[in-house]
């Protein structure tokens, strides 16, 4: 809670020297995590984090921005309860080690014109931190008719290898070290 | 590999060429729905409880797939969210409980299955539906030393055609749906 609101003071201090920056928050209902894993070469698994909040601050005009995502782990859920609990188990996240969130922070922001184009930072997952740049497949302003504000989002991809943070559960037996994730993020201007 | 699963199906056809039986694997089935929210971002779900069969016949390269989806298993991870899908006027999860895909249509490409065509019913309106294969296989599972098959297919809906009218223009009417389905030889 203490993040956002910083983040807002920060933005409404920096506001008068430059107009153009602006500090969105996070609307959870229109923010999903989702991940792909293929399955033994046929079906592909699909599951997602369900709690994430955060701060997305960004300049069109000067063409910059920040963003910090923080993801609840144990929050994940594939609609298959004895699944999830293996996920969080110390074959893959560990979560009762201390591993219970997962932070993605970006401070280069890749403009096409006036839009997003590709975020580039961190993703920080059971103690590891690992350099990761989401791509922008749709990235659209608008203004929402309810809260009369404007809302900015998109859809962002990226492929990690989960290795690269110590998960290697299941890639001697054919379970892929490869992992897609769909991250679609709508933020409320402040 | 898939291939490989293929030639053996092949191989498989010419002594046996008779209807065979899977059952749906719900551990490994689900069904993913993506709509685009006010032309910026996607939003998604699932639902979670869903059963059904899957009957080959390899020789004569033809099949049947029926699923039955149950509507009030929504999930978007937010939920008052799945209140609202499950509401009167988006899935009427009490009064249609359940949706139906009945598929009789399977057409190969070579070797391999690349569509299933059938009649999907939802808030109790059916219309024709084509499910595209993005990749399917059958193989030997390593832990449950039983064929499986399974794969990933895909396919988009206009939501207003079965009376799904609710927040339109804002929320897109074409929906799209992401079917990864398992099953296991009977």
């Amino acid at each position: 809670m203490n993040k956002p609101l910083i983040a807002i003071t920060l933005a409404a201090a920096t506001g008068f020297a430059q107009a153009e920056s602006a500090t969105y928050s996070i609307d959870p209902t229109h923010t999903f995590v989702t991940f792909e894993a293929n399955h033994f070469g046929t079906s592909t698994l699909r599951g997602r984090f369900d709690r994430k909040e955060g701060t997305v601050t960004f300049d069109r005009a000067g063409k910059t921005g920040k963003a910090e995502i923080n993801i609840d782990v144990s929050s994940i859920s594939t609609g298959v309860a004895p699944l999830d609990t293996h996920l969080k188990s110390k074959d893959f996240f560990d979560v009762a080690a201390g591993n219970g969130s997962a932070k993605f922070v970006a401070d280069k922001f890749g403009f096409n014109g006036d839009k997003v184009g590709e975020v580039s930072g961190s993703l920080t997952m059971k103690g590891k931190t690992m350099p990761v740049t989401l791509k922008a497949t749709n990235f659209n302003c608008y203004t929402n008719p309810l809260f009369k504000r404007e809302v900015c989002g998109g859809d962002f991809e990226t492929t990690i290898m989960r290795s690269q943070w110590g998960i290697d559960y299941g890639l001697t037996y054919g379970l892929p070290d490869s992992i897609r994730l769909l991250i679609q993020i709508e933020a409320v201007k402040q | 590999m898939r291939h490989a699963a293929w030639l053996l199906l092949a191989a498989g056809a010419c002594a046996q060429a008779e209807p065979v039986v899977y059952r749906i694997d719900p551990a490994h089935t689900r069904v993913h729905f993506e709509v685009r929210h006010f032309g910026t971002s996607t939003t998604r779900g699932r639902f979670d409880t869903l059963a059904g069969s899957i009957v080959l016949d390899r020789g004569a390269g033809s099949g049947e797939v029926s699923i039955v989806v149950d509507t009030g298993s929504v999930s978007t991870g937010i939920a008052p969210f799945d209140g609202t899908l499950r509401g009167a006027n988006l899935l009427d999860a009490q009064a249609q409980p359940q949706a139906y895909f009945v598929a009789h249509r399977m057409v190969f490409d070579g070797d391999r299955l690349a569509s299933l065509s059938g009649e999907f019913t939802l808030r109790g309106t059916s219309r024709p539906l084509t499910l595209r294969a993005l990749h399917f296989a059958c193989g030997p599972h390593p832990l449950l030393k039983r064929e499986v098959c399974g794969g990933d297919f895909e396919a988009e809906l206009t939501r207003s055609e079965f009376g799904m009218t609710y927040g339109l223009p804002f929320v897109a009417d074409r929906v799209r749906l992401q079917i990864e389905v398992e099953a296991i030889r009977d």
